[in-house]
């Protein structure tokens, strides 16, 4: 499995040579291409809560009116994907109504993709994340979910970058990441239902309820925080801390949050799986460096040099 | 028969220390923080180990250990830290207040339980 992140993007493009230079496109430059029937799209859209970007084509509607009404039904949906307008002639967005040209981010045209490498890099890969990173994350992560799901078996996709903002499940935690590299956040994001299964499977737990899983999400990402933090932060008294803040907005409504930042996000989803029963657990891990990102900065601790022994080992002084 | 306490703040360590050392034939106590730790330690001369996070609401586990030895003077009682944090600070305050061991998280009862029965005898 790879350790640099992909990006999943919507692909609106009826054309058949077009679908094909985008998807060779998507294979050299990390991007997954997802595809979806246009009577569809509005459902796809509010469910599918890990999108990177829309290839939206501009022949893509019957006529140039439905597909000025697509954009605009989209990025009201989710104003926080970029909408990148393939066009027959040139890359620009000359021509445009200037009521619709805020919807969109940029323009490129199938004959000549390569302008639509730097609005990627910009929109979503505007953030260079370490492979040492991304690979520690996931060992983090796994280590931590085998430790608390032992009968479960634990599975990861590929990480990816994310600009969504949609909140997944019924319950999420938070915690603050902070290190001379990195200023922000660690969220989870998980269903109640089947960890309540699995609790109520669980002996002695038979009355478990959300507090149950309350705690459970609590203790695992305390358990991932503490693991990051003696690989990547060290010693935090030793880093010079920061007044700023910035609010962060969470919509119950809309199951949104935001970080106050436009930054991507680092996005692993995790799914554990009783073998037995076949139940599964899905967990989504995503981080949001909204505050600081200095990946030239990055360090890895070394356990030589901080003494660490292997965790769940006793240390006797 | 002696007694450990556990004190942690997260109720899934609790449960998981607890049913672990009572599966292996361990008395028992738990408390939700260092300040509830440290009131059962006055109350109850049976605890003769200590198994403490650090981090926790209303007072961390490296104070509360501290006042053991302050308030309790009692040498007798042995204190593991049981926690997410691996900082050679933080140990090194622990050593100072007179701990015995430390543990990174996530726990392995198999690995620590003949340790954790000698020092709770």
């Amino acid at each position: 499995m790879s350790d640099s992140p992909v990006s999943k993007i919507l692909v609106l493009d009826n054309d058949d040579a077009c679908q094909q230079s985008i998807k060779r496109f998507c294979d050299e430059n990390a991007l997954v291409p997802l595809k979806v029937r246009k009577n569809r799209l509005m459902s796809v859209l509010r469910s599918n809560i890990d999108l990177g970007a829309i290839l939206l084509a501009e022949d893509y509607g019957a006529s140039p009116e439905e597909n000025a009404e697509i954009a605009l039904r989209i990025h009201t949906v989710r104003p926080e994907l970029p909408i990148i307008l393939r066009r027959q002639d040139a890359a620009s967005l000359d021509g445009i109504p200037e009521s619709l040209r805020r919807v969109f981010c940029a323009a490129y045209t199938a004959h000549d993709m390569t302008a639509l490498r730097p609005v990627l890099d910009e929109y979503i890969f505007s953030l260079v994340y370490p492979n040492a990173l991304v690979r520690g994350i996931s060992e983090i992560t796994e280590n931590v979910l085998s430790s608390q799901f032992r009968t479960m078996t634990t599975t990861w996709n590929t990480p990816y970058i994310v600009r969504d903002r949609v909140i997944f499940g019924e319950v999420f935690s938070l915690i603050p990441l902070e290190s001379a590299w990195c200023r922000g956040y660690m969220m989870l994001q998980t269903e109640e239902a089947p960890i309540l299964r699995l609790l109520n499977a669980r002996e002695g737990d038979e009355d478990a309820g959300f507090r149950a899983v309350n705690n459970l999400l609590g203790e695992i990402t305390n358990l991932i925080w503490g693991a990051f933090k003696n690989r990547y932060v060290g010693d935090s008294s030793q880093h010079a801390s920061s007044q700023i803040q910035v609010p962060l907005i969470v919509n119950h409504k809309h199951k949104y949050i935001s970080f106050g930042t436009e930054n991507p996000q680092l996005c692993f989803l995790y799914t554990l799986t009783d073998e037995d029963s076949g139940n599964a657990i899905r967990l989504y891990q995503r981080f949001v460096f909204n505050l600081s990102w200095s990946p030239e900065d990055f360090t890895e601790i070394s356990p030589d040099s901080s003494g660490l022994v292997e965790s769940g080992e006793l240390e006797l002084f | 028969m002696a007694k450990i306490l556990i004190v942690d703040d997260s109720s899934t360590v609790r449960d998981e220390v607890a049913g672990f050392l009572k599966n292996n034939g361990l008395e028992v106590a738990t408390a939700v923080d260092g300040k509830d730790g440290l009131a059962k330690m006055k109350a109850d001369p049976g605890i003769k180990l200590v198994i403490s996070d650090v981090n926790m609401p209303n007072m961390d586990g490296l104070t509360m250990v501290e006042k053991i030895r302050g308030e309790l003077g009692n040498a007798a009682v042995n204190v593991i830290m049981l926690t997410t944090e691996s900082s050679p600070n933080m140990k090194e305050r622990g050593k100072a207040a007179g701990i015995k061991g430390w543990i990174v998280k996530p726990f392995k009862g198999d690995a620590v339980l003949e340790t954790f029965k000698k020092l709770a005898a």
